[in-house]
């Protein structure tokens, strides 16, 4: 598998070509762990929002449409970020944050 | 030396590209056509060609459908009513897991013969959203998974991106494939970039509660629940004893008195025959971006009004506003018709984007390309110009089965679907069996396939382009042929350029220059 870039008169990158493995465990870690760690974020806002006094039904929605950019973001970064323990960890954090929070419910 | 993150959004956008571009062209193309969906129906069901009337008939009139809805145990009954771009009344309900459709004329009462086809409304539009995949509402989420894949590939492209402004400008037609291909998919995507990103993350909104519901199960018992407090619906449990309803038309009139004139929409009665039997009436205004109905609920059997809605509070008034953005069904034809050419221009990003993926990595003077390349040419083809002959053939067979027919146990409306999912099979294999030529047999057959698609609607209608023209009316029509017609030439012309485009593979055959064989002779 050659690592072909969008433009590739460009050099092709110095860093170690990943395996098929450990490529598509990233791609299923970002997809699914970004998607849990998104709709954490949406459990833990439709809770903790109405808390400071916003109607329910407002929070749900503002949460899961606010849930679309934060999941953007995860995949952006998914990507981007070298360091797999950084991502997991990130990924586990707000997963685990935003159900926590949910929990109180 | 550019930064990692760069190179990595370069990755990103080479391998989501290559992953979602086929899906995302299909869930462009049909959305594209979904724009137009109402004036399709009008094209391939030909007595829903009606003129607009201002009084349509008494809903208690349509009660001779109630009361089967009602036999069959429907847990719900909806007539729609007439708009100027779906003139004819509809009256819906199920049958068990179908769902039973009847076309009526407005001004008469009386039933219009079936169509049997799901045409716009019911095929093209719900592929766009769902692939026509309910198990496990799979194709609702693929399609998610392919729009946030879309807003993943149009942040990274920006990310990517050499000059951005001067790329506004650039076209080299007459350069080499690759260069003029990305010019077309940078112009294509940064003049389409508002767009793009607006209509995806829109599309996405339309479904936050399905997309993510963790959301309104932490808050609420039931998605019910949830829906009455956000969108205002009314709902009640049926009794399971039969009850009468009141009439129909008071409710309609005590509505428009309600709405101050207002024509409503659709008047749907929930548990059909039972004690419980409660009336929506829904009228969406189609004056405002905001895609929410005024609705009244009435008692079945009393008359007496449940619930009147207000407007929505403030985030889902964002949410209603734009979940309308994206389904543009306010009155605004000029909005509709840049709808129409910038997602054409999204399915021309998304296949140049692949066209650019294959043509970097063909090696030019290598007997056959890389298996790699055989095998993303193989789906670019069948997913771009197979999807658009497999949509004509859809509409070429709409033209040429009878009407009431079946074969095989299937209906028509089936048979038709069949026909498109074959076809466009049957694109797949011609691309894997004539790579070399692929590409310009199919433009060639987009092209005589629409022509016979304007050519049947003349010999089986008579509502050929001219009269079609002349008649408002007909207007739907003559639209659907003159981009049938459009589409034939660009299709054919695109097949002339690419056939002169086609160089000897070795320089031993290369034919002599003017000068040279001017010089032997």
């Amino acid at each position: 598998m050659t690592r072909q870039s969008a433009t590739p008169d460009r050099d092709s990158d110095d860093a170690v070509e990943p395996s098929w493995l450990a490529l598509i465990g990233r791609v299923v870690l970002v997809i699914f762990g970004g998607y849990a760690a998104a709709a954490g974020f949406v459990t833990g806002a439709s809770v903790a929002l109405p808390l400071i006094g916003m109607v329910r039904s407002e929070a749900v929605a503002l949460a899961a449409m606010l849930g679309f950019v934060v999941y953007l973001v995860l995949l952006l970064w998914g990507f981007a970020e070298r360091r797999l323990w950084r991502l997991c960890l990130g990924l586990a954090l707000l997963a685990g944050g935003g159900f926590g929070v949910g929990s109180l419910m | 030396m550019e930064s990692s993150f760069r190179r990595s959004m370069d990755w990103l956008h080479t391998w989501a590209g290559v992953l979602f571009a086929s899906l995302l062209f299909a869930i462009f193309w049909m959305g594209t056509l979904a724009v137009f969906d109402r004036e399709i129906d009008r094209w391939m069901m030909p007595m829903t060609r009606l003129p607009v009337v201002d009084q349509t008939v008494s809903v208690d009139q349509l009660r001779p459908f109630l009361d089967i809805a009602a036999a069959t145990k429907s847990p719900n009954w909806s007539v729609t009513f007439p708009t100027d771009r779906q003139p004819v009344l509809t009256v819906n309900w199920r049958k068990g897991e179908e769902r039973v459709r009847h076309y009526v004329d407005p001004a008469t009462g009386v039933l219009l013969p079936d169509p049997g086809s799901w045409a716009g409304t019911q095929f093209l539009y719900p592929f766009h959203y769902m692939l026509h995949v309910k198990l496990w509402d799979l194709g609702m989420w693929v399609v998610g998974l392919a729009a946030m894949g879309m807003l993943a590939l149009a942040v990274s492209g920006i990310v990517i991106h050499r000059n951005l402004i001067a790329d506004f400008f650039t076209f080299r037609a007459q350069a080499n494939p690759r260069r003029s291909i990305l010019d077309l998919h940078n112009i294509t995507g940064v003049l389409g970039l508002p767009f793009h990103v607006l209509i995806t993350l829109s599309g996405l909104i339309i479904f936050f509660a399905n997309y993510f519901p963790t959301g309104w199960q932490a808050m609420y018992p039931t998605r019910d629940a949830f829906n009455a407090d956000a969108f205002g619906t009314y709902s009640r449990p049926k009794l399971n004893h039969p009850g009468s309803l009141v009439s129909l038309d008071t409710m309609m009139r005590d509505a428009q008195r309600i709405w101050k004139g207002g024509m409503p929409t659709q008047l749907t009665v929930f548990h059909p025959g039972d004690a419980a039997a409660y009336v929506r009436i829904l009228r969406f205004p189609e004056d405002r971006v905001m895609h929410h109905p005024d609705s009244v609920f009435f008692d079945g059997a009393t008359g007496d009004l449940l619930q009147q809605n207000s407007a929505p509070r403030p985030v889902m008034t964002m949410q209603r506003f734009l979940s309308g953005l994206h389904f543009i069904q306010f009155q605004h034809w000029t909005l509709r018709w840049f709808y129409f050419v910038l997602g054409l221009s999204g399915c021309v990003l998304m296949a140049t984007g692949l066209l650019f993926w294959l043509e970097a990595r063909r090696e030019p003077h290598a007997s056959s390309a890389p298996a790699s390349v055989r095998l993303v040419e193989g789906i670019t083809i069948g997913s771009v110009t197979g999807l658009i002959i497999a949509t004509l053939a859809f509409f070429v067979v709409n033209r040429l089965l009878p009407l009431g027919m079946t074969m095989l146990g299937y209906e028509r409306t089936a048979l038709e679907a069949w026909i498109f999912y074959l076809t466009w099979l049957g694109t797949f294999a011609h691309a894997w069996l004539r790579p070399p030529h692929a590409w310009i047999e199919q433009c060639r057959a987009i092209a005589g396939l629409a022509l016979a698609a304007v050519l049947l609607n003349w010999l089986t209608t008579d509502d050929h382009l001219f009269a079609s023209m002349a008649s408002r009316t007909l207007w739907p029509v003559a639209g659907m042929d003159l981009l049938l017609l459009m589409g034939a030439l660009t299709a054919w012309l695109t097949a002339q350029k690419l056939r002169s485009r086609t160089v000897p593979a070795s320089p031993r055959h290369e034919p002599l220059s003017v000068a040279e064989s001017q010089a032997l002779g």
